[in-house]
């Protein structure tokens, strides 16, 4: 017995050691995890539509507010706040019936006339109702879509009152000091399991160098970090993690072609666009190049839209258009990227015989744009990328992949925009943090986290 | 009106592929999508629509994360299909259509998808959808001595504990807990029947990282300790679940009633301890009923694992400080052994007799199991580690006492797994 132990004493030590690195350790209990974001909203109310979309606008929601259902990271509807629902033949009145024992941060419990008055807030055009335990939403045509959309932060369940925002996830709001910090505190009976740590601080409207200053400083925990600064951040010895590929960056025209020239003209300038060497210079390798508007990961058909750059047959789409106007390429001087992008995706413009002038107007005939997909639901995500482009979602009856190929085509068809790439939300979080990793979706899932550092 | 089952409510499906995602909730039962034919038929269909008769060049590119076993298959039941539609297929010189065709995949289904080509006009696309299933990967290493998993069972809701009610040459009754119900599955016909479900009454919400015990009774069938809940089952079939508040202490150490052929080492003659767990949280407060030795309250902690010696028991406990505390009745000695939180012992014919199954951090941030044991106060690995695909969430040794129960959530699927641990020896 003895001289097992020591025949084995080296390997022990040695195997020991190498499990040292890191082990398979319960969550503790206990601390305040610091977050930072560039956002610096308004409002808090998910159905204030004045506050633009973001990931961190959607996930500071996530840590007060629940929607009826939520979708998973394969785009699975699934039960919140509802348990279960139903739909009338014809898919036009739906039936949610609420979860029992639900209590909003203030203490009073959710009921189905507060969430339909909630759903009446975000969704004036809906006809919401309270039926007992059930809420009822009724649509003026078939709608398959509803409980999808459901899972939409602007649908979360929100008590209004007297000014006085109350929701049931696990965090209650402490402190808000608009548009600058925002202090939450653990929710100690959230009918998910109290979240590990015991308060959430958000500091808002942190540009991403200071947000990377302030981890580095130990004054953040989470913070943001560019796309395109991602790679040298993790070189640099952080621990960076990047949600799936789920920002648009598109060009969009301001109004449809007005003539079959113009679309040429539009496709000439789709097939110039060299996004794989844009990719690996201006982007370090980030994201991926894309011609569709889905993801690859939700779609799983995008590679059939080519996103390689073919000047010959650019030049020659532009060949067929008699009058080479000029356009202007609008984008937003405050994002880190925009304006680099443009600048050389006029020059690719160029090459294929275009003439492209980068401008910081809002008014340009084309305009840069980054779109947060809005869901994991590829229906939802690509009618959500449509309204943006400004283009109706094709009516398609079926709910194949092979439908939802057909409806994206059809809306590259319009010419109205150009995918260029897809980006992940990337983070930088401090070695404290422990069980973190962005959804698909880049949401937080700070509830779930928790510091290694701090003693339960 | 019609039901939507709102944990399964795929839009992007064929009809099979709703049919196989809903209706096979065990994922142990889905061995992997092994047969291509009709997909393959469904393509071939769409494909030969498109092209009509004639002769055609085929490309099969593989852009999933199919195997190539199953990427060839599925290229050879395509050709095949293609033929018996009235394709020719040749080379590309002699070819009217070109067709390519990518095997690919999203989140919820592998997707085979044709790019037509016939002329100089814009491809023809059309595709098919079937639903994805993985198999588990089964390993073990040979070492002095060997960890063995057997997979139990497998499910999307959390497992916290499994309970092998009885067995011949292998488990033939277990129970499964998980938050909302005690799950009886019968082995027939080489396949896991449900037999009952017992819910699981409660009124306050669960702890985050939850965790339960299924202990085995003498006078009826089960015990079930829950954060602030105990259930206690009947002892007459069909059985029913009568659950209470309580803050009783959970047994440490499960000792099996049951009696069970040999087929290992002997029954363990275990000590008996309990602890009471904080209801709300995930730990054990550190009070102990009836103490070890002496003591009776120690620092909060997550697991413990006896290991007897000639004239005591040293208590091993994983504690929330995140070193292991050895307590032998009159001493709490602490050390920092880099291990994780969920320690078992388990009593086998190898070595010395008693083996520790420590978890650790595997490679790619899955979590490892090694067993270890104690010449003196100081482990010494005994065997490789055993890699999980994800996350340890729960570890209980049995009541036979020879072999554990780990439970891992499986990071790439995100659903649990259950497996039996049990030691082979000089392997």
């Amino acid at each position: 017995m003895k001289r097992f132990g020591w025949q084995w004493l080296a390997v022990s030590s040695l195997l020991l050691t190498a499990s040292l690195a890191g082990a398979a350790t319960r969550p503790l209990y206990g601390g305040t995890a610091h977050v930072a974001i560039r956002e610096a909203p308004g409002s808090l109310d998910p159905a204030d539509t004045a506050q633009a979309d973001s990931f961190a606008r959607r996930n500071v929601m996530a840590l007060i507010f629940e929607t009826l259902v939520t979708l998973d990271d394969g785009g699975r509807t699934r039960p919140a706040l509802a348990i279960s629902w139903q739909a009338a033949p014809g898919n036009q009145r739906w039936q949610f019936r609420l979860r029992p024992g639900i209590r909003f941060h203030d203490g009073s419990a959710l009921t189905a006339e507060i969430a339909a008055a909630s759903l009446r807030a975000s969704n004036p055009s809906w006809n919401v109702l309270a039926d007992g335990d059930s809420v009822v939403i009724e649509r003026d045509a078939p709608d398959g879509d509803v409980p999808a959309e459901l899972g939409l932060w602007r649908n979360a369940i929100v008590k209004r009152n007297a000014g006085k925002l109350s929701g049931t996830g696990p965090f209650h709001i402490e402190d808000w000091q608009t548009g600058k910090k925002l202090t939450l505190r653990a929710e100690e009976n959230y009918w998910r399991g109290r979240a590990f740590v015991d308060a959430v601080e958000i500091e808002m409207g942190k540009n991403f160098h200071d947000q990377l200053i302030a981890l580095e400083l130990g004054k953040a925990d989470l913070v943001e970090v560019a796309s395109e600064q991602a790679h040298r951040v993790a070189m640099e010895g952080r621990d960076v993690e990047s949600s799936q590929p789920v920002e648009l960056v598109a060009l969009t025209f301001m109004r449809e072609a007005q003539s079959p020239e113009e679309k040429l003209l539009r496709e000439a300038l789709a097939l110039g666009v060299e996004r794989a060497s844009i990719r690996s210079v201006l982007l370090q390798g980030a994201g991926q190049p894309t011609a569709g508007i889905l993801p690859n990961w939700m779609s799983g058909y995008a590679f059939v839209f080519p996103a390689e750059a073919d000047l010959p047959r650019a030049r020659h789409q532009r060949e067929l258009a008699k009058i080479v106007p000029n356009w202007t390429i609008g984008y937003d001087s405050n994002d880190s990227i925009e304006g680099l992008l443009a600048e050389r995706i006029a020059l690719n413009a160029k090459d294929a015989g275009l003439n492209l002038l980068p401008t910081k107007s809002a008014a340009a005939v084309l305009q840069m744009v980054r779109i947060p997909l809005a869901s994991t639901d590829p229906w939802i995500a690509l009618g959500g990328v449509a309204a943006v482009a400004g283009v109706a979602m094709p009516k398609i009856n079926g709910t194949s992949v092979e439908d939802l190929y057909h409806a994206e085509q059809t809306i590259l068809a319009s010419r109205r925009m150009i995918p260029l790439f897809h980006l992940p939300a990337s983070y930088a979080v401090s070695p404290a943090v422990k069980d973190w990793a962005p959804g698909a979706d880049a949401s937080w899932h700070l509830a779930d986290a928790w510091l290694g550092t701090e003693k339960p | 009106m019609f039901d939507h089952t709102p944990s399964c409510a795929p839009r992007l499906s064929l009809l099979l592929a709703a049919l196989v995602f809903c209706f096979i909730p065990f994922r142990l039962a889905v061995a992997g999508v092994s047969d291509w034919d009709e997909p393959a038929q469904q393509l071939a269909r769409k494909i030969a629509a498109v092209t009509g008769p004639g002769a055609a060049a085929l490309t099969v590119e593989n852009r999933s994360s199919l195997s190539k076993k199953d990427t060839d298959a599925a290229s050879g039941a395509l050709r095949a299909d293609l033929e018996a539609a009235g394709l020719r297929l040749v080379n590309p010189e002699q070819a009217a259509a070109f067709v390519a065709v990518s095997l690919s995949e999203n989140a919820q289904f592998y997707l085979w998808i044709a790019e037509i080509r016939q002329g100089a006009g814009e491809a023809a696309v059309v595709m098919v959808s079937v639903a994805r299933a993985e198999g588990v990967a089964f390993a073990h290493e040979a070492m002095p001595v060997t960890i063995r998993k057997t997979p139990l069972w497998a499910q999307e809701d959390r497992i916290l504990d499994v309970a092998v009610l009885q067995e011949s040459a292998a488990p033939t009754y277990m129970a499964v807990l998980d938050p909302e119900k005690v799950a009886l599955y019968r082995m027939q016909n080489a396949k896991w029947q449900q037999e009952q479900v017992l819910a699981i009454a409660h009124v306050r919400p669960w702890s985050r990282d939850m965790r339960g015990r299924l202990i085995a009774a003498k006078d009826h069938l089960l015990d079930v300790y829950l954060p602030g809940v105990f259930c206690r089952s009947t002892t007459a079939m069909p059985l029913s679940l009568s659950c209470r508040d309580s803050d009783d202490p959970w047994p440490l150490v499960a000792t099996n009633p049951v009696s069970f052929p040999a087929v290992g080492a002997p029954p363990a003659s275990a000590p008996q301890l309990a602890a009471f767990y904080a209801a709300t949280r995930n730990f054990f407060t550190g009070a102990l009923a009836p103490g070890v030795g002496k003591l009776t309250t120690l620092g909060k902690f997550y697991s413990a694992a006896p290991l007897p010696r000639e004239k005591y028991v040293l208590w091993l406990f994983a504690g929330t400080d995140g070193q292991t505390h050895f307590v032998d009745g009159v001493s709490d000695q602490a050390a920092k052994l880099g291990w994780g939180s969920d320690i078992a012992s388990v009593k086998t014919l190898c070595s010395s007799g008693w083996q520790l199954l420590a978890a650790g951090a595997g490679s790619n941030d899955a979590d490892s199991m090694r067993a270890y044991e104690f010449p003196d106060r100081d482990p010494v690995p005994v065997s490789a580690a055993l890699d999980f695909p994800g996350e340890i969430t729960a570890l209980w040794t049995e009541g036979k006492g020879d072999t554990a129960i780990v439970v891992t959530r499986n990071r790439k699927m995100g659903d649990y797994e259950a497996f039996r641990l049990a030691m082979a020896c000089g392997q």
